[in-house]
């Protein structure tokens, strides 16, 4: 049974032979490569090759054609990326900076022409064609409630949001959604098989239920709307969602959800029930310092608590580039040990 | 009347009300009450309960606590002047991020709930040199340093808390400066900080301004 195979049988309701294992590893595969993480994300072409070593390495079930959220900024206008040697690139330049700029905010007619886009493009093109069936290629697009956090820094889009204007937040939040929307679209005829939409600012670390029904969830559900549910995959983007699940699915039909390793695990199952597919996501910032016994633990007792009956797969949040080699090597062994559906 | 104003300005944060949590500041004042008492009886106490809440229930949210801590600091700035007698500040603590993070959103809050503290914040910005923190906590003699960090190689990297560490025991200054450490990855190892070379950390803004402050206290008596 190939990946594609397993991950289908899951969501289908039905059991495959174990449970499916999403590694998202990124910057670790400039370090395959031999590359600094800049060089790395300069070409589609790097990313794509780094992407398929990690995979062989560790023998996960799906390739990742994606690069990093500060994409998103640079696609509407940011000019400035902050590469790291150890970590994740950072936006170093904010679009807005006053309430005029997002009044002159535009988004871009055609996002396929954009020089960034057009690498992430060839990257998504190449991991399609070596993935040869076997493997599903998931991109990922930061949702348009959290778009604004790396456009005017999180303590400015929170002021906005909770004191502001409510028509600028209407305005922005728009364009926001306009881009969402394009961007998945764009993925999707690139030949991304899903879309993680990932929502850090709608989770409940920022807002309470009634909060994120009050100011987050009209946008989810008119981004999702506007391209359907299929093949989407509501990411935590570092915050705990279990309180946001049933809300989202009554309202927009999206079936996997992909929980902070803070949620709990056998909750995310029983709220999800069999209306989709739930998660078990490893705390991987301890991995940099779990003894290879704390890794097995761990990941049998996440499989314990959402493995039985199925509907489930296992993950990684979006693995530190610290990480000893070694403990990755552990989790994707565990992953393949203890993933059996009891 | 003062228990009657703490409780709306404490319901008001944790609606994320700023309006309502000003206005009830506002009326207080108006209703005679002077700013020592304002800040002493309303807003400190109101910032403890707030406390104790996300100490025994379900966490704060970081909307709640941004607000708090907004509102907590726009009020003390403008109340302290008022003060009748000068009111000598708890202690000094200096801020940043790390160096290379530009994530700022949990330092602005332990700022706020620092300020309503009374301690003095003199805050570095985003992205701070370890040799830059340790120097102005000389030249500033402040008690504390407080580094921030929202990812797990900037908090954990050799040009972060590690470093700042190892200048301060280089120097001797380990008696007499102290490392406090936050952001997300804290929270995802709680350990972490240890591991770090800090001497402590906390979890949000409310419960960081309440364990610098008994740091802060710890140093003055050795």
């Amino acid at each position: 049974m190939n990946s594609i195979e397993r991950i289908t049988k899951v969501m289908e309701g039905k059991i495959p032979d174990r449970v499916p294992i999403m590694g998202n590893l990124l910057e670790q595969g400039a370090n395959e490569l031999g590359l600094s993480i800049e060089e790395y994300y300069s070409k589609g072409e790097y990313v794509a090759e780094g992407q398929l070593k990690l995979r062989e390495k560790y023998g996960y079930d799906n390739l990742s054609g994606y690069f990093y959220a500060g994409c998103e900024a640079q696609m509407l206008g940011c000019r400035k990326i902050i590469f790291s040697e150890t970590g994740p690139p950072n936006v170093g330049h904010l679009i807005i900076q006053n309430n005029k700029d997002i009044e002159n905010l535009e988004i871009p007619k055609d996002i396929s022409a954009l020089p960034v886009f057009e690498e992430l493009s060839k990257c998504i093109k190449i991991l399609k064609q070596e993935a040869g069936g076997k493997y599903p290629v998931g991109s990922g697009v930061v949702s348009s409630f959290s778009l604004p956090a790396i456009l005017m820094g999180i303590d400015k889009w929170l002021d906005l949001l909770i004191n502001g204007p409510k028509s600028l937040r209407k305005e922005l939040l728009q364009k926001c959604s306009d881009f969402c929307i394009k961007l998945i679209k764009a993925l999707r005829a690139t030949g991304a098989d899903g879309v993680s939409y990932s929502n850090a600012v709608g989770s409940a670390d920022f807002f309470s239920l009634e909060q994120f029904k009050d100011l987050s969830l009209e946008w989810i559900v008119r981004d999702i709307d506007a391209v359907g549910p299929e093949g989407i995959t509501y990411f935590n983007g570092g915050g705990r969602i279990n309180p946001m699940i049933d809300t989202i699915i009554k309202h927009t039909g999206i079936t996997t959800y992909y929980i902070n390793p803070l949620d709990d695990t056998a909750q995310a199952k029983k709220i999800i029930g069999d209306r989709g597919i739930s998660s078990g996501v490893i705390n991987d910032i301890l991995l940099v310092d779990w003894q290879k016994e704390d890794i097995y633990n761990e990941v049998k007792s996440i499989m314990k608590s959402g493995a039985k009956d199925g509907r489930f797969i296992f993950g990684t949040l979006v693995m530190p580039y610290l990480i000893p080699e070694e403990n990755i090597h552990h989790l994707f062994n565990a992953a393949r040990e203890y993933g059996v559906y009891h | 009347m003062i228990e009657q104003f703490k409780r709306g300005y404490l319901e008001a944060i944790l609606d994320t009300n700023r309006n309502v949590a000003i206005e009830t500041i506002e009326s207080s004042i108006d209703a005679g009450h002077s700013p020592e008492t304002v800040i002493f009886e309303i807003l400190i106490p109101a910032m403890e309960e707030l406390a104790e809440i996300i100490r025994v229930g379900p966490d704060a949210t970081l909307s709640q606590l941004y607000i708090a801590s907004q509102i907590s600091a726009e009020v003390t700035d403008r109340l302290i002047p008022l003060f009748t007698k000068k009111t000598d500040v708890e202690g000094k603590i200096i801020i940043g991020t790390a160096y290379e993070d530009f994530h700022g959103l949990g330092k602005k809050i332990v700022k706020g709930c620092l300020k309503s503290k009374m301690i003095e914040v003199i805050d570095l910005g985003l992205s701070v040199a370890a040799e830059k923190f340790v120097d102005e906590a000389i030249k500033q003699n402040a008690q504390i340093i407080g580094i921030s960090s929202m990812m797990l190689h900037t908090a954990r990297g050799g040009n972060g808390a590690f470093k700042v560490r190892e200048i301060l025991n280089k120097n001797g200054l380990e008696g007499r400066i102290r490392l406090v450490v936050g952001g997300a990855p804290y929270r995802f190892h709680p350990l972490l900080y240890k591991e770090v070379g800090a001497d402590a950390w906390a979890d949000n803004g409310i419960t960081a301004a309440n364990v610098i402050t008994d740091l802060i206290r710890e140093t003055q008596i050795s």
